[in-house]
């Protein structure tokens, strides 16, 4: 309990630290705003005016305290290029964002899992050398060229799924019909965000596996004439979870930003691809807003995983509580 | 049950080669894939319907006429009346009416309202749903839309609106709407139609509901052309007087006069469009809908297009090009206007601050070292033309035919280079003797900066000027920074930019050579190019109203320019709309769909 307590105490300053260090950098990122939105066209009129429009023409700390004192505020302000709250901008895109990424980390995670434990059990039999070349592979393999090909061959080629987008472009679906097209349009997308870190995964508890079978206490359970199943899943497994738990923490921090090759490769309506045209067009508040909220989401699945960790090894959490 | 242990010593021996023959075969397969993946492309293409070869042609030819045909006077004399009310000629004798077309788009609109902003990304979706007073025709002519007809005196332009045209919400369209758009949204949020209107328009007249009265401080040559749906697009002023245009509600379901009407908004997904079944010209549109689908990758809109998930695309990557050709079952549309602007010149542009540009000869010296053809061939394949002269050939009355820009030649450009005091040893960087403003000694080397999707200029030019003993230096920047380096800081020494001339001069080429459009002003002088005489001649040219007299005086700054150049024009772009060839009856302009049709 201390322990989370003192976590907690943690996530505060670095919320701080990041929503002042990225306002510093986007302001000392070159490029104005004002010339980005009149594009091809526009005169020094026209950036003044659209300058104090949106308070640019103020000293930079102004800025900063105005904007955090709306942030305390719960306002994430006006996007520049569209001219609507920055807050429903990047809701709007939230669920298809999680639609995507969500499904990739669950499915990543299960079958990463299955796949590690499959392999380890058969250490070195062919179902292991398939599996781990595999997974090599894979984790080293470019994911927009796995995209590419997958578009190429499993969608133009054999016509098996949509070559882009979330729904069907021709009708518009109600109902079951509606769900099964999202999910038909879901399925090539979620397989390359999934496969490389099904990769990543499988490799990782692979060896701690290893390590573990190998372990006095799992001699124990087989001495006991556990079933073998029970012996992998119940008393082996648990231990090299540890550093999954690690790395799967890592990508919670994609879940809402997205992921913008995926997405672009896709036509997927997603916030990674309302960042990066919120940065190609020096659209600051929005951008501003999808850091924050990325950064926020990281710094809390960190906190949950710390606290997950905790829980499972007990050691963990008194060990940093002592340093 | 087996035990690990079992499976160790059984497995031990094998282990090693089993994996390696399992990587050497991944490795084939993988390969294998990869290469065959055009192959499957061509197999799919091929395996679609049989073609309908007569539309191609037909629409090549349109294009050639449109860029070879000296056109009709564009702007009109002193007095001008348009034929009221003319109905619209489709390309195709009976279109099939009906039917959803799906055209993909790059970017994701964000709003949808095209009279705030001049963004590429709005326009192009959302132009369908809106009208300008005027249209300007694939041969330039100005056609009614909102106006149906006009007057010219001294100076004051008179319009009559067209009777009955209703907004998508049933309510009528007057002279009030004309009136607050040009005087609230446009010169407050539309960047070019600030630019040209704000200080040079005196005030609207709206006698009556269906007359609108614009009265200028001094005759302004290039109004019309300034006034379709891209450059003027009407609001109605029921839904948007009194507000912020910038936040209002409806640019998210926008109410509009056009050929479609909004259906929904999917942000970075789609817009859906219905057909506006009381459309002010009879009988269009064909098609009952339209969709517009956000598809960011251009590789990935011909897969779709090729998958049949799409329709439309309004553009394809220069690679493609003769995948698409060769298959029969899409037609393209080759069009002088892309989504950024019409008749576009990629520009290379000298910074004449630079001591050592000042000469010249070094400046012909380095035009004469280019091979112009290789930029159409090797950068574009074949979309376009090599610029002739500095104002674009699809500005007929403007543009100089018959001018001479020297062409390549490494001897004229190796002398020129030499004269200027460049000189060469063996087939070194050349170095400074005696040339003015740069110390001796000091080589011929300077940085070219373009956008990432133009670094392939860079290359050529670097290749191409290597071989003269210029030394160019390769820089890319964003849209934001690059205007910022140039524009601001003037911190280049050359660059690319696509200048897009637009349907007059007074819009996109003046902006190049006035000496009071250097800096601070994005894509405006480049070159800081000075020259009081050329200055005074753009003058002339836009208070005029006459235009043998505009063309007399647009034909002599083009023969300055090519004395001077103070730019390098490169080429001529131009843009590949790709369809479906069962589809048909595509227009270059914003309402692209407004008499297309499929059949089923």
């Amino acid at each position: 309990m201390r322990y989370a307590v003192r976590r907690l105490g943690f996530a505060v300053p670095t919320a701080a630290a990041v929503v002042t260090l990225s306002f510093a950098l986007i302001h000392l990122a070159p490029g104005d705003p004002a010339l980005a939105l009149a594009g091809d066209g526009g005169d020094a009129t026209y950036y003044a005016v659209t300058r104090s429009r949106f308070g640019l023409d103020r000293p930079i700390l102004t800025q900063f305290f105005s904007y955090l004192s709306r942030l305390i505020r719960g306002d994430l302000g006006t996007s520049y290029l569209q001219g609507r709250p920055v807050l429903s901008l990047i809701a709007e895109r939230i669920p298809e964002t999680l639609l995507l990424t969500g499904t990739a980390l669950v499915l990543s995670t299960l079958i990463g899992i299955a796949a590690a434990a499959y392999s380890a059990s058969r250490r070195n039999g062919m179902g292991d050398v398939v599996v781990t070349t595999l997974s090599v592979l894979i984790v080293a393999t470019p994911t927009f060229w796995i995209g590419q090909i997958a578009i190429l061959w499993l969608a133009l080629r054999f016509g098996w799924f949509p070559v882009q987008g979330m729904t069907n472009a021709r009708e518009v679906k109600t109902g079951f019909a509606a769900f099964l097209d999202v999910a038909h349009h879901l399925v090539l997308p979620v397989m390359i965000l999934a496969a490389q870190e099904v990769g990543s995964v499988t490799r990782l508890l692979r060896s701690g596996l290893i390590d573990e079978l190998e372990s006095a206490h799992v001699l124990m359970a087989r001495s006991k004439g556990l079933p073998e199943r029970s012996v992998l899943l119940r008393h082996a497994l648990k231990r090299p979870l540890l550093p999954v738990l690690a790395v799967i923490g890592g990508r919670l921090g994609q879940l809402l930003s997205g992921t913008v090759i995926v997405e672009i490769l896709f036509g997927w309506p997603g916030v990674g691809r309302l960042l990066l045209s919120a940065m190609q067009n020096r659209d600051i508040p929005v951008v501003l807003g999808i850091f924050l909220m990325t950064s926020l989401t990281v710094v809390a699945a960190n906190l949950v995983i710390d606290l997950l960790s905790a829980r499972i090894d007990p050691r963990i959490g008194q060990a940093k509580l002592a340093s | 049950m087996r035990s690990p242990v079992f499976a160790k010593t059984c497995w031990s021996f094998p282990r090693k080669r089993a994996r390696l023959a399992l990587v050497v075969l991944i490795t084939v397969v993988t390969v294998v894939t990869s290469s065959s993946t055009l192959a499957a492309i061509k197999k799919v293409s091929t395996k679609k319907p049989a073609p309908k070869a007569s539309k191609k042609s037909v629409r090549k030819a349109t294009v050639t006429t449109k860029a070879t045909t000296s056109a009709p006077p564009t702007t009109p004399a002193p007095v001008t009346t348009a034929v009221p009310a003319p109905t619209p000629t489709p390309t195709v004798p009976s279109p099939a009416r009906g039917g959803t077309l799906v055209a993909a788009i790059s970017q994701d609109p964000g709003q949808l309202n095209p009279a705030i902003t001049t963004a590429g990304a709005v326009h192009s979706a959302s132009e369908l749903m809106y009208n300008g007073l005027v249209e300007i025709d694939e041969n330039g002519k100005l056609v009614p839309e909102l106006a149906e007809s006009w007057t010219v005196s001294s100076g004051d332009y008179t319009f009559k609106l067209r009777k009955g045209v209703t907004w998508h919400d049933g309510k009528p369209f007057t002279s009030a709407d004309v009136k607050y758009t040009f005087e609230d949204p446009l010169p407050k949020f539309h960047a070019r139609a600030r630019a040209s209107l704000l200080d040079a328009v005196k005030v609207i007249e709206t006698p009556d509901p269906l007359t609108v009265i614009f009265r200028f401080y001094k005759p302004y040559s290039a109004f019309l052309q300034q006034l379709n749906v891209t450059e003027a697009p009407i609001l109605p002023a029921h839904l948007y007087a009194g507000t912020d245009a910038s936040r209002n509600p409806y640019n998210l379901k926008p109410v509009g006069t056009g050929p479609f009407v909004f259906d929904s908004y999917k942000p970075g997904a789609e817009l859906r469009l219905k057909a506006n079944t009381n459309y002010f010209k009879a009988g269009l549109p064909y098609l009952d809908g339209v969709v517009l689908r956000v598809i960011p990758d251009a590789g990935n809109q011909l897969i779709a297009l090729e998958a049949g998930e799409v329709d439309f695309l309004y553009g394809v990557n220069g690679a493609d090009l003769s995948r698409v050709k060769a298959n029969k079952s899409l037609s393209t549309l080759e069009t002088l206007s892309n989504p950024g602007g019409s008749n576009c010149i990629m520009s290379m542009s000298f910074n004449l601050e630079k001591p050592i540009f000042a000469d010249q000869r070094t400046r012909q010296g380095i035009l004469q070292g280019l091979d112009r053809k290789q930029f159409l061939d090797r950068i574009l394949f074949g979309q376009g033309k090599v610029a002739s002269a500095p104002i674009a050939s699809g500005i007929p009355f403007a543009y100089a035919k018959d001018l001479k820009i020297p062409g390549f030649d490494k001897v004229a450009a190796a002398r020129l280079l030499d004269e200027a005091g460049w000189k060469q040893v063996g087939s070194g960087t050349r170095t400074a003797q005696s040339v003015s403003g740069v110390r001796d000694g000091t080589p011929l080397r300077f940085r070219f900066l373009s956008f990432p999707t133009f670094a392939l200029y860079g290359q050529l030019i670097k290749a191409q000027l290597g071989e003269i003993g210029v030394d160019v230096q390769l820089e890319t920047a964003d849209n934001a920074p690059f205007a910022d380096r140039v524009f601001v800081r003037r911190d280049f020494d050359t660059n690319v930019i696509s200048y897009c001339n637009g349907t007059d001069p007074e819009i996109g080429v003046r902006r190049m050579y006035d000496s009071a459009q250097i800096g601070p002003v994005a894509f405006s002088n480049s070159s800081a190019y000075r020259n009081a005489n050329v200055t005074k001649l753009f003058e002339d040219a836009s208070t005029s109203s006459s235009v043998s007299f505009r063309s007399s005086i647009y034909r002599k700054i083009q023969e300055i320019l090519v004395e001077d150049l103070p730019y390098i024009w490169l080429v001529e772009t131009t843009g590949t709309r790709v369809f479906r060839s069962t589809c048909s009856g595509f227009s270059e302009s914003g309402h692209f769909a407004e008499a297309a049709s499929c059949k089923k």
